[in-house]
């Protein structure tokens, strides 16, 4: 089962020369991680528009969902599987 | 032996009249309320928890037969307390969800306090819980929580109460003492209610609040993540052991291994039902760590290196491209953990609980 | 549908707030243009009730008045005077709304006396049912048509899916279940009493509340009847209030169902009073309760343990929503599983108020 952050809060994302996310940093803690599926949403909300890149990744005490949001260029950790 | 009157008797018969083999029953001079046979339909079994007539309603199980097992009385029983620590990912939170949606299914309404601001409806549901019988609990403190489920347990309109407490500091109202004091207060009153009270630790919680924890609970379950169940690169599921560290209902120290598949909705949820396409992903570097006495969030240890890929003969190892389209959308169904998207027709074939125990790996 | 589902549909929409009260005083318009045909009318005029919309209509015997079946139905929709209205005529309350739902405007569905059966035959399964768990049951179990549905043993059916089981059986053999209950007009109780002194404290408001609610639910039970909202109306004694404080305090309060019961009525208002004392002391206290419906009996819970505790629970949550704050005991549901994003796949819902669907 997954928790699902309300909020999704923002997040630190560190990413190696190849630009593949190799870590996160979050409350004040960083992890390293490995990139095991992602895929993407977009959506033509009638607010504005959504596009999110979506990462599971997995660390040595998570495994996680994190995104990039396109539009805004921030990251967020929204899930934690548990 | 006993008897029943007439009136009883004739009311009985009136059921019978009505409602057939679904009526209640006489036997041995006692009124049965379940129905003794259940003509079938189709032979595709209901995913949904369903209370066995046989239970004893004393005691809910965890969803997990072999938790269920090593724990005593064959489940958690209705007036226990129980803390429920482990570290990130450890399957804390889909025991628990397992767990209210068993209670659930024996008559249950459940409360939860949702002090971590984390709970998902869209994966209750798919762990089988029903909103209907669900209360969540969004206090802005821990002691505003404590003092809400007070009265909840008080009004006896609730049978199993989580505390999903959160991580890190208490809030400056919160004051270690008077929450101690409140929480020892809840257990009580959820042991006179006969009030099944699930304490979700989380890792790096307050020193005081953990102590008060443990002085409140009378059962402690460790859990801690053992391996990764992969299918292919994803990750999928994870293998979880439970060590019962605690048990006032039972002989503790006993261990089980809990196996939790992640059923994320889509065309892939097939293929966990596929055993030959699942791989566990032990990490050798990171064994188990369940310390009966003290379980803290140390400093986390070198991150293991990650396993290269594997790919399975004739397979091939497809890159992930950019793509709109989502893998798996959590669907809604009314399984206990196998999702399938609303509006489409079942095929047919039985229905898995992904969150369903397999025996361990070990001899 | 959800919001979300609608934009995906239909991207250029335009989506318009819902106007509860507007709505309420149309369905009322409606019934009274309605009632001029026909004694038996039923419905709705709750916005937030999911059968509004839904106009019934008792024909029987009014040919000789109004003409035959299709005459009377185009006069009635003819009196409604909206431009969308589907009509269904048929023998049971089911199959009658079934009809109306696969109605074109403007051509009537007409199902003939003893056919019901065979014209729900050929229909999917779940119309039979507002419960999504039976759906998807049904589904999986390959019954997706109501005439196969019919064809079953009917104590099968009791035995998987309990009185729903027997409900559903009832309908789509085309046998009426529900009783047609006429709706009358609402009736609006209310009861005022003076307060001498003015009471500062509440206790003193506790034991006028008591008075008033045990007077006015007496007098719902003698009529069959439950309320399903109270208005207080407090004046306010301005002696020694602050400036500016108004002379008038006015409540409102849903209840969680129906009721005739004093008790829990008091306690709910109590709890609503201590959450927001009155500024000065009050000086009289007016209790109206509004919203009246027939009193529903109470069904056996034989195969849904929780619901003969359904009704406790909704008042102590509706009381711990109004002591702590109706954002921290709440219900949830999902709205929108396939919404692409997990913030709009449920929603918060309220205890006691009617608003529903608050986003996350």
């Amino acid at each position: 089962m997954t928790r699902l952050l309300r909020g999704h809060p923002a997040i630190d994302v560190e990413t190696d020369p190849t630009g593949s996310i190799v870590a996160i940093a979050w409350n004040g803690r960083r992890e390293t991680v490995e990139v095991c599926n992602r895929w993407r949403v977009e959506e033509a909300w009638w607010r504005g528009p959504i596009a999110r890149d979506y990462f599971k990744v997995v660390g040595s005490r998570w495994l996680a969902l994190i995104y990039l949001d396109r539009v805004e260029q921030t990251w967020h950790l929204e899930r934690l599987y548990d | 032996m006993a008897t029943l009157s007439p009136d009883v008797t004739a009311a009985v018969a009136s059921l019978q009249a009505r409602w057939g083999a679904a009526a209640p029953r006489i036997t041995d001079g006692a009124l049965a309320l379940a129905p003794a046979t259940a003509p079938s339909l189709h032979s595709v079994p209901d995913p949904t928890p369903t209370p066995a007539t046989t239970r004893d309603d004393r005691v809910i199980h965890t969803g997990f037969a072999a938790l269920d097992a090593i724990l005593g009385p064959g489940g958690l029983p209705r007036s226990a307390s129980v803390a429920i620590r482990g570290d990130g990912s450890s399957g804390r939170t889909t025991l628990v969800l397992r767990l209210a949606a068993e209670a659930q299914a024996q008559g249950s309404i459940v409360a939860w306090l949702d002090l971590s601001r984390s709970f998902d409806p869209v994966e209750a549901v798919a762990r089988g819980i029903k909103l209907e019988w669900l209360v969540v609990i969004t206090p802005e403190t821990l002691d505003e929580g404590l003092a809400i489920s007070g009265m909840l347990l008080a009004g006896r309109s609730t049978d199993m109460l989580v505390l999903d407490l959160p991580g890190g500091r208490l809030a400056a109202t919160d004051k270690p003492a008077r929450i101690a004091d409140r929480l020892g207060r809840l257990a009580a009153l959820a042991r006179r209610s006969e009030t099944l009270l699930v304490v979700l630790e989380p890792p790096g919680l307050a020193g005081g609040l953990a102590s008060a924890v443990a002085e409140s609970t009378g059962i402690r379950l460790e859990l801690a993540r053992r391996s990764w169940i992969r299918l292919g690169r994803d990750i999928v599921g994870q293998r979880t052991d439970a060590l019962v560290a605690r048990n006032r209902y039972g002989p503790p120290g006993k261990r089980a291994t809990l196996r939790i598949l992640y059923a994320e909705g889509g065309e892939r949820d097939a293929c966990l039902g596929r055993d030959d396409l699942l791989r566990d992903d032990l990490d050798e570097a990171k064994a188990p760590d369940i310390d009966e006495r003290t379980h803290r969030d140390a400093t986390p240890p070198s991150p293991p290196t990650a396993p290269p890929p594997r790919t399975r003969p004739g397979t091939s190892l497809r890159a992930l491209p950019d793509r709109p389209a989502h893998p798996g959308r959590p669907a809604v169904g009314s399984g206990s953990g196998h999702r399938r998207e609303p509006g489409r027709p079942g095929a047919g074939r039985p229905a898995r609980d992904a969150a369903r125990e397999r025996p361990s790996a070990r001899p | 549908m959800p919001l979300g589902s609608a934009h995906r549909l239909v991207p250029e929409a335009t989506f318009i707030d819902p106007d509860p009260d507007a709505d309420r005083a149309a369905a009322e318009a409606a019934f009274e243009a309605l009632a001029a045909f026909s004694p038996g009318i039923a419905g709705s005029a709750d916005p937030l009730d999911a059968a509004f919309g839904l106009f019934e209509v008792q024909v029987d015997g009014l040919e000789a008045l109004w003409g035959a079946e299709p005459v009377l139905v185009g006069r009635l929709v003819e009196a409604l005077g909206w431009d969308e209205i589907r009509a269904g005529i048929a023998g049971t309350r089911f199959t009658a709304t079934v009809a109306a739902v696969l109605a074109r405007p403007g051509a009537p569905e007409l199902v003939a006396p003893g056919g019901e059966a065979d014209f729900l035959a050929p229909h999917p399964s779940g119309l039979l049912t507002q419960d999504p768990d039976v759906r998807a049951r049904l589904t999986r179990f390959g019954l997706r048509r109501i005439g196969a549905i019919a064809d079953l043993d009917r104590t099968a059916l009791v035995a998987r899916f309990g009185e729903e089981g027997a409900r559903i059986h009832a309908r789509a053999r085309g046998e009426e279940l529900e009783p047609f209950r006429p709706r009358r007009a609402p009736e609006r109780l209310v009861l005022g009493l003076p307060i001498e002194p003015a009471a500062e404290d509440l206790e003193p408001l506790r034991f006028v509340l008591h008075r008033l609610a045990g007077a006015l639910t007496g007098q719902l039970a003698a009529r069959g009847l439950a309320a399903a909202r109270a208005r207080l109306h407090l004046d306010l004694d301005l002696a020694f209030a602050l400036a500016g404080t108004q002379g008038e305090v006015d409540v409102e309060q849903r209840f969680p169902e129906p009721t005739a019961d004093a008790e829990a009525i008091e306690r709910l208002l109590f709890a609503r009073l201590e959450r927001t004392p009155p500024p000065a002391a009050v000086a009289r206290l007016v209790l109206e309760l509004d919203g009246t419906v027939p009193a529903a009996g109470q069904q056996l819970p034989l195969f849904t343990p929780q619901a003969a505790r359904g009704a406790r629970l909704e008042w102590q949550l509706a009381r711990l929503a109004l002591t702590f704050g109706e954002d921290r005991v709440r219900r949830v549901e999902v709205t929108d599983p396939e919404a692409p994003l997990p913030e709009t796949r449920w929603a918060w819902r309220p205890v006691i108020s009617g608003d529903r669907g608050v986003a996350p």
